[in-house]
């Protein structure tokens, strides 16, 4: 304890030397920030040792020791990734109102999973989506297709989290993305593998509130140094955007500054806020679309539905979801606010192009907070990649142990063997997402839209009927994995076709109606209504998975 | 039991538990989509296109410009609505690139001719500045910035403390009398794009500092999808109480 006392107190002095290097917006190691980043990261590796796995249930379903409370802080924290955390102010600071249509998306989803499918998956009682994919199914095939989507959409989600932690670890480290991305992808890496599920979800409470304290402390201060109401910043805020509307004068606001030395004030900017801008280039089409595809893809994310079999009985996955959206909504609620401040604070020309990504960190910066504060926002932005990532890995690791190598390959694997894959899995996907996060995309925000389409065409499907209609079958389930997957596979090659610079048939049209953000608006529905008739045309459910059905999971 | 009796249908439930929770769902389920898409699609009907008032002073001054009849204040009234158009958060790289010639054109056209060349310079060398400076606190930059604001903001009819000075001295490109024919043409749908917004009653009324339509998705829909997720839970808790409903923990 003397030991760790002094080094704190040997680092305060370094600490407060770097204060002023975090006013560089860009390209400087900075110490202050890296010190908090270097402790937080270091608590996390080792709350994941004190409450790592000890065999396969705990890796996989924590031992469903967790209470609600706890459950709904895991899931805020499991779903509050680097798109909640940095894409959300992203999206709203490049495209006002239309970012709105995420906000709204990834929250309304919740409503749709606990009424539809919360407490009957718990009661379906299997660890994965590809589990009770198979087992509805009565297929090996299904239950084979279901761990590859699982997988897929895992590595589609994690490469948004791996460019948010990439870019976070180049603004502190002052180095280059790439290299970034490859430091922070191998220390979310080797947590993963150390702690397993339920160090996972142990800690995931503990980054929930370092998270949210993380993202909240810097509201405070901005809106009461530039004169909003602080004290409830998520409304305070909202004079803010009719400020941004109406503009603000230099001199109605005198004294206030940026930390570059600009004025508080803004020409009068309605785009900010007005529905559908034409300067955006969003349309109607594509707010309403964008959110009907979030809420049903977030119905249908491997790693969120499988956040319910962590709690004891079908009740607490219900009552977690409340208190998962609460704590969720916490963040949404403040995400906003940073767009707001982060808009005026850098409308001078003089700021030059921000990297909308980081605007959560550039707001505070260009607000002049304390750089230690900044530092901490940084390392909340980072937890919140973390976390996420770390159950992705974990899903998509047990989709290739549990669902591809077990039930799949070798049935008779023993749990060490199986613990091996599993890790196995996890490293494979870590190489993949840090290949493709270097590539940069797009938004973080969108790369991970670019999951929850796929999980809305292809999972949400199966679920959804799987649970609710005994008359879903095994030939229906398919031809819905076939029109789901046809219409992602459509809209992705349409998206690396633009990245490529290949004018595809038909771009403008297919690039618009079945955007890779959003694509899952007219998948879904199609993938619904062809299970329903191949269903209709093909044998019954065998009559054990019907009885199931009503015995287990709707009696 | 027959194999006949183990179908189960969301739309034709067997017990009275199940048609309890159908009839919650829906309602529900109405509930949530009338709160998220009925809502934009009335913001969607009722909405209209309004011009910003730069727009409008725009219009006539450029209409005046392009007839050859432009009046001093006709000439400074565009501009000013151009400048304002390029401190927007919005704007692209080519459409601002258009409206900076078409300021520095408006500039040479008002300004006085035998005093241009000096102003040209100033610009020159503030823009030779701008690559060089690693702060943006540099003396000679902000004096420069001082001198070219003190000289052509009055041009223009901007007050010199004002935003609309700021953005013109940063705005200037290095030849202010070049104007491109592509650009001119370009200007007035630049103009009408950024500066013509979709508004109503539901986002012009003011709501908690918020324009309504705002706080209604960033605030409001999020306690009401809590609200939901609460009543679904406590209806149920209540219905598997009333049924004697026990759930095993496995």
């Amino acid at each position: 304890m003397k030991k760790l006392s002094l080094l704190i107190f040997s680092l305060i002095p370094l600490v407060a030397s770097a204060s002023n290097d975090v006013t560089q917006l860009e390209g400087s190691f900075k110490v202050g920030p890296a010190i908090i980043l270097i402790f937080i990261l270091s608590l996390f590796i080792l709350v994941g040792l004190l409450f790592r796995a000890k065999d396969t249930t705990d890796y996989y379903a924590a031992g469903r020791r967790i209470s609600r409370v706890g459950s709904g802080m895991a899931i805020a924290s499991n779903w509050m990734s680097a798109a909640s955390f940095l894409g959300m102010a992203a999206l709203m600071y490049g495209t006002g109102y239309h970012g709105l249509s995420y906000v709204v998306g990834w929250t309304g989803g919740y409503v749709l999973l606990l009424i539809l499918m919360a407490g009957q998956i718990r009661r379906y009682g299997k660890y994965t989506a590809a589990d009770f994919i198979g087992d509805r199914y009565y297929s090996k095939t299904l239950r084979t297709i279901g761990a590859v989507i699982a997988i897929l959409i895992s590595i589609a989600y994690a490469v948004g989290q791996f460019g948010g932690i990439g870019l976070m670890f180049k603004w502190v480290m002052g180095i280059e993305y790439n290299l970034a991305v490859i430091i922070g992808g191998s220390v979310v890496l080797a947590y993963t593998l150390i702690s397993g599920m339920l160090g996972v979800t142990k800690n995931m409470q503990i980054q929930y509130v370092i998270i949210i304290s993380s993202f909240m402390i810097p509201l405070f201060l901005l809106t009461y140094k530039f004169d909003y109401f602080w004290l409830v910043p998520q409304i305070g805020y909202g004079s803010a955007v009719q400020d941004i509307v109406e503009g603000i004068q230099i001199s109605e606001k005198s004294g206030l500054m940026n930390s570059l030395g600009h004025h508080f004030a803004i020409v009068p900017s309605p785009e900010y806020a007005m529905p559908w801008d034409p300067s955006t280039g969003q349309t109607f089409f594509q707010w309403m679309a964008i959110a009907f595809s979030l809420m049903i893809g977030t119905a249908g994310l491997p790693h969120v539905i499988q956040r319910f079999y962590v709690v004891p009985k079908a009740r607490d996955a219900r009552w977690s979801v409340v208190w998962g959206l609460f704590f969720i909504c916490l963040l949404y609620w403040s995400a906003p606010v940073y767009s707001a401040l982060g808009t005026i604070l850098s409308a001078n020309p003089e700021v030059g192009k921000l990297s909308p990504d980081a605007i959560v960190v550039y707001t505070a910066q260009l607000g002049n907070i304390n750089p230690l504060i900044v530092g901490l926002l940084a390392a909340g932005g980072v937890s919140a990649a973390f976390s996420t990532t770390s159950g992705l890995l974990v899903a998509g690791s047990s989709a290739f142990a549990h669902d591809l190598y077990v039930k799949v390959i070798n049935p008779m694997a023993r749990p060490k063997t199986q613990m091996k894959v599993a890790r196995i899995g996890t490293l494979l996907m870590a190489v993949i997402i840090t290949v493709i996060a270097m590539v940069d995309l797009a938004l973080i925000a969108q790369l991970v839209a670019i999951a929850f389409s796929m999980a809305g065409c292809t999972i949400f499907p199966l679920f959804l009927l799987g649970i609710w209609w005994s008359g879903s079958n095994r030939a229906g389930a398919k031809a819905g994995l076939i029109v789901g997957g046809t219409v992602t596979l459509i809209s992705l090659t349409y998206l690396v076709g633009a990245r490529a610079g290949w004018t595809l048939p038909y771009n403008d049209f297919i690039t618009y109606y079945l955007g890779a953000w959003y694509f899952a608006w007219i998948g879904a529905p199609l993938a619904i209504a062809a299970n329903i008739i191949v269903s209709k045309l093909t044998d019954e459910t065998p009559l054990e998975i019907r009885q199931f059905l009503i015995e287990k999971v709707h009696s | 039991m027959e194999s006949e009796d183990y179908r189960i249908s969301f739309f034709k439930p067997t017990t009275q538990q199940a048609k309890k929770n159908r009839n919650l769902i829906i309602k529900l389920f109405i509930a949530w989509a009338v709160a998220i898409f009925g809502f934009q699609v009335l913001l969607k009907i009722i909405e209209k296109p309004v011009p910003e008032e730069a727009l409008i002073t725009f219009s006539s001054a450029w209409e005046n410009i392009e007839s050859g009849e432009a009046t001093q204040s006709d000439y400074k009234a565009a501009a000013r609505s151009m400048i304002q158009v390029m401190g927007k958060i919005t704007i692209k790289p080519g459409d601002y690139a258009a409206l900076r010639d078409g300021t520095g054109w408006i500039l040479s056209e008002v300004y006085p001719e035998d005093e241009l060349p000096d102003l040209q310079q100033d610009v020159q060398y503030f823009n030779q500045l701008k690559e060089q400076i690693t702060s943006l606190r540099d003396e000679d930059y902000l004096e420069t910035k001082e001198l070219i604001i003190s000289k052509a903001a009055p041009a223009l009819g901007i007050g010199e403390g004002t935003l609309l000075a700021q953005l013109l001295a940063i705005g200037l490109d290095d030849n202010l009398q070049i104007f491109s024919e592509e650009n001119r043409e370009k200007i007035p749908g630049i103009m009408s794009l950024y500066l013509t917004h979709n508004r109503s009653v539901l986002t012009d009324t003011i709501f908690l500092g918020f324009p309504f339509h705002y706080f209604y998705s960033a605030v409001f829909l999020l306690m009401f999808f809590i609200g939901l997720c609460w009543i679904y839970c406590h209806k149920t808790d209540k219905l598997h109480a009333k049924l004697n409903f026990l759930e095993k923990v496995d």
